[in-house]
Order: structure tokens, then C-alpha cells, then sequence
């Protein structure tokens, strides 16, 4: 998880697989955030989620949140989007980590009233995410493709 | 357009694999091996014999004392830590390299393979079985087919995309049927050269298709499974993605969960790290 407020600084995220990248951006105060979890639920396990919250939706997207506003973000500012959540092509949901992470993360945004701007979710592919924190504008590449504007 | 005796031709122009590593492993897998013949066989390495006492040495062991000889380091790290740190030694040189085929950078597909090799041992407890080298083996080389196809991959990448994307299949289906030969495939072939193991060289064969496999369902198996794990969380994934199988009887087989698959990828988050510490990768 990062979050800046230096106008020169792109924050990014690598090889998003069925992990979820979460950029938040306040226009006004020109700050931005970007978190990449793993998994949708901590009680998973909760001792790593002490350690490291990010790794999770339900304790990582919360923090990001409120990071954010340390930073003098406010919530009705917030644009929020999110890419990733990949899948393997598999019919049985065994495997299907990157809807999980996506229904979690829907659902924490919904129950707090947060809207999400845009998103490119699902598919195969693996993705790289980057915030440019001085426009606000998120690019997302595929691997083996051209960055393309969220 | 190359044909397929030209991509196993360049393949098997890799040098050969260490006769010694072959020997510590077999001696390794022998209960009977003494400390002693395992020392004698890897002391004449200079390579070998460093690249151990760097690891022994290394941040994640602190060591207030350093260690000095391989027969301390021996006693200090045990058989299989010990032959781990050889085997990523041997091959680190190869797999470390960018692989521009699949779009992945300097280090990412080493990543990618050491998950998959540490994930042989969170499977394996999870399972309640014996981790052997051979699990760890065979799940640090599994990919090393992507390296020799890289240049071909490059080449036909648009060709291979396309019918990833309007066949629906995957992304190894589509490498057999654009280049004939499928990375899994010269994987198992590069491996057979090397004269390793029959298993080891079934679970690479079988990877991606274990269903398939028609001896050693056991590793071939495990090793799927951990490599599934590591493409999901992202680690090393490339112009591939995750267009891949994932088959339910793997799951059913072994009776795991969902919940499961969620805990593997979390505690591989954990020993990543660790390694981080222990071999320095990107």
C-alpha cells in the first residue's frame, strides 16, 4: 500500500494475477493511493493479517481509506478504480480467487457508500497498474500489450 | 517459421547439467548417506561449496558466528535445506533472466519458480506427506521450457493471442498449435537430457494437463497444484497470464477447499520474504 501526495510520482503495481490493485485519488488535494491484496477475507488467517493487513480486502481496503485522509483526502472526493482479478479458466470456482476478491471488495464499498469510477476485471490476463498522482489518471497494462488509460 | 526439430535442436544445445548435483541428490535421498560422503562430494566445487556458506551466512540465518566449511554447513542446514540452496544455486543462472517472449522482466520468472518450489512444502504438510527433493526439484525447474521457447514466443505472439482469445484455449494449447511444441513439453525434454528422474520428469511433462499424466500422479499432482498457486498470485505472471486449466478432481482428489487455495497463497506471501533474505532475489 502507498500513498503520495509528490506530483511526480507514479505508483504502480506488477503481475496482478487474481490479486485486486485499488488506486483511490483525491482531485482537489491532488492526493493518491494504490493498494494490491491478495485475498478477499483476513479470517483466513488472522495472525497474518496482523502482520500485514494489505493482504487482505476486508482489512487492507479500510486502511487505504483512511490513510488517505490522514493525508487531508475527503471520502465524497475520492475517485475510486480498481483492475485486476483475474481467473483461471476453471468451470468448478475452486480456483476462482479473483471473483472473490472482487465480490469482497464490492461489497466493503457498497456497505460504506463508495462508488467505483471504473474498473477492468476478470479475464486471463495479468495486469500492471500505475497512478500518476499529479494527474490523477490510472493506466492499465496487460502483459504483452500497450498501457491503456482506466 | 521454425519447426519443431529446430526449437528441441536449440534446446539441446544447453549446457549439461552438473554430474555432482546429481550425486548429492541421489546421496541425499539415500537414508544411508553419510554427512561425510555428501561433503566429499561437493567440497571440489568451489562454485558450490561458496554459494552454501553465502546462504549459511546470509541475513535470514544471523549467525553470530559465521560458518566457515561445508561440513559445518552441512550439519548446520541439514540434507534437503542443503540440497535446495545447491539446486537454486545451479540453476539461478538460467532461470534468472528476463524471458521477453513472455514479457517477463530480469528475476520474474526465478520468483515464480522458487514459489512454486517453496509451495512443494506448504502442499506437502497440508497434505500430511513426506516433502521429497524430488517435489522441490522439480517444481524449481518446471518452466525452464519457457526460456528455450522465448525467441519462438516472441516471434508468434500476435498468432498464439489470437487464438487464446477466439478459440477460448489455453494458453498452452495454443503454443503446441502455433509452434508444435507446447513449453511444458520441451520442459520435460530439456529435463530428460539432463537425465533426471522419471517422476520429475512426468510432473514437468504434466504441469499444466495432470490429468493426463499416466505414471507418478502423485508428483505430478502436487506439482500442478503449486504452480497454480503461484500464477494466481501473480508471481511471475507474463504475457500467459492465467490461461490455464483448472481442474476440480486435482482439488477432489486430495479433498481440499477453496478456503484452501486462499491459505497457500497466504503463507507463500510469508516465506517469500524469507527468501528474499536468503538468496537476494529481485
Amino acid at each position: 500500500m502507498e500513498i503520495s501526495q509528490d506530483q511526480q510520482v507514479g505508483l504502480i503495481t506488477y503481475s496482478l494475477g487474481s490479486c485486486i490493485g485499488v488506486t483511490i485519488y483525491d482531485p482537489i488535494i491532488r492526493v493518491g493511493g494504490l493498494l494490491h491484496y491478495m485475498l478477499p477475507e483476513s479470517q483466513i488467517d488472522p495472525l497474518k493479517a496482523q502482520k500485514n493487513p494489505f493482504m487482505f480486502a476486508d482489512t487492507g481496503i479500510p486502511l487505504l481509506f483512511k490513510e488517505a485522509y490522514r493525508f487531508g483526502a475527503a471520502k465524497n472526493r475520492l475517485i475510486v478504480k480498481i483492475a485486476g482479478g483475474s481467473q483461471i479458466m476453471d468451470d468448478s470456482g475452486f480456483f476462482n480467487i479473483g471473483k472473490r476478491n472482487y465480490n469482497a471488495l464490492r461489497k466493503i464499498l457498497w456497505k460504506n457508500n463508495v462508488m467505483i469510477k471504473a474498473e477492468d476485471v476478470g479475464g486471463q490476463v495479468s495486469r500492471t497498474v500505475r497512478l500518476d498522482v499529479g494527474s490523477g489518471k490510472v493506466w492499465v497494462r496487460y502483459s504483452g500489450e500497450e498501457e491503456k488509460e482506466l | 517459421m521454425n519447426s519443431v526439430e529446430d526449437i528441441i535442436k536449440s534446446a539441446s544445445q544447453l549446457p549439461p547439467f552438473p554430474a555432482v548435483i546429481h550425486r548429492a541428490l541421489s546421496l541425499i535421498n539415500n537414508p544411508n548417506s553419510s554427512r561425510r560422503e555428501v561433503v566429499e562430494t561437493l567440497q571440489y566445487d568451489q562454485a558450490i561449496t561458496t554459494n552454501v556458506l553465502k546462504v549459511c551466512n546470509s541475513a535470514y540465518y544471523g549467525l553470530r558466528n559465521p560458518i566457515g566449511s561445508l561440513e559445518d554447513a552441512v550439519l548446520f542446514l541439514g540434507f534437503n535445506q542443503l540440497f535446495e540452496i545447491i539446486l537454486c544455486g545451479a540453476t539461478g543462472s538460467t532461470l534468472e533472466k528476463a524471458v521477453p517472449g513472455y514479457d517477463l522482466a530480469a528475476g520474474e520468472l526465478w520468483k515464480h519458480s522458487v514459489s512454486s518450489a517453496l509451495l512443494t512444502d506448504i502442499v506437502s504438510k497440508r497434505l500430511k506427506k513426506d516433502q521429497s527433493p524430488l517435489l522441490f526439484t522439480a517444481a524449481l525447474i518446471h518452466d525452464i521450457g519457457k526460456v528455450m521457447l522465448n525467441s519462438y514466443v516472441k516471434e508468434q505472439f500476435q498468432a498464439i493471442k489470437k487464438l487464446v482469445q477466439i478459440k477460448g484455449i489455453s494458453f498452452l494449447a495454443a503454443e503446441k498449435d502455433v509452434l508444435g511444441i507446447d513449453h511444458a513439453e520441451l520442459s520435460s525434454l530439456v529435463i530428460e537430457q539432463w537425465n533426471f528422474p522419471r517422476e520429475i520428469i512426468q510432473a514437468i511433462r504434466y504441469h499444466h494437463t495432470p490429468l493426463l499424466a499416466t505414471s507418478d500422479q502423485e508428483i505430478v499432482y502436487q506439482i500442478y497444484l503449486c504452480n497454480l498457486i503461484a500464477m494466481l498470485t501473480g508471481i511471475g505472471g507474463g504475457v500467459d497470464g492465467l490461461s490455464y486449466t483448472g481442474f476440480d478432481k486435482i482439488m477432489n482428489y486430495y479433498n481440499l477447499e477453496e478456503k484452501d487455495i486462499e491459505r497457500f497463497m497466504a503463507q507463500l506471501g510469508d516465506e517469500l520474504e524469507k527468501v528474499e533474505l536468503m538468496f537476494q532475489v529481485h
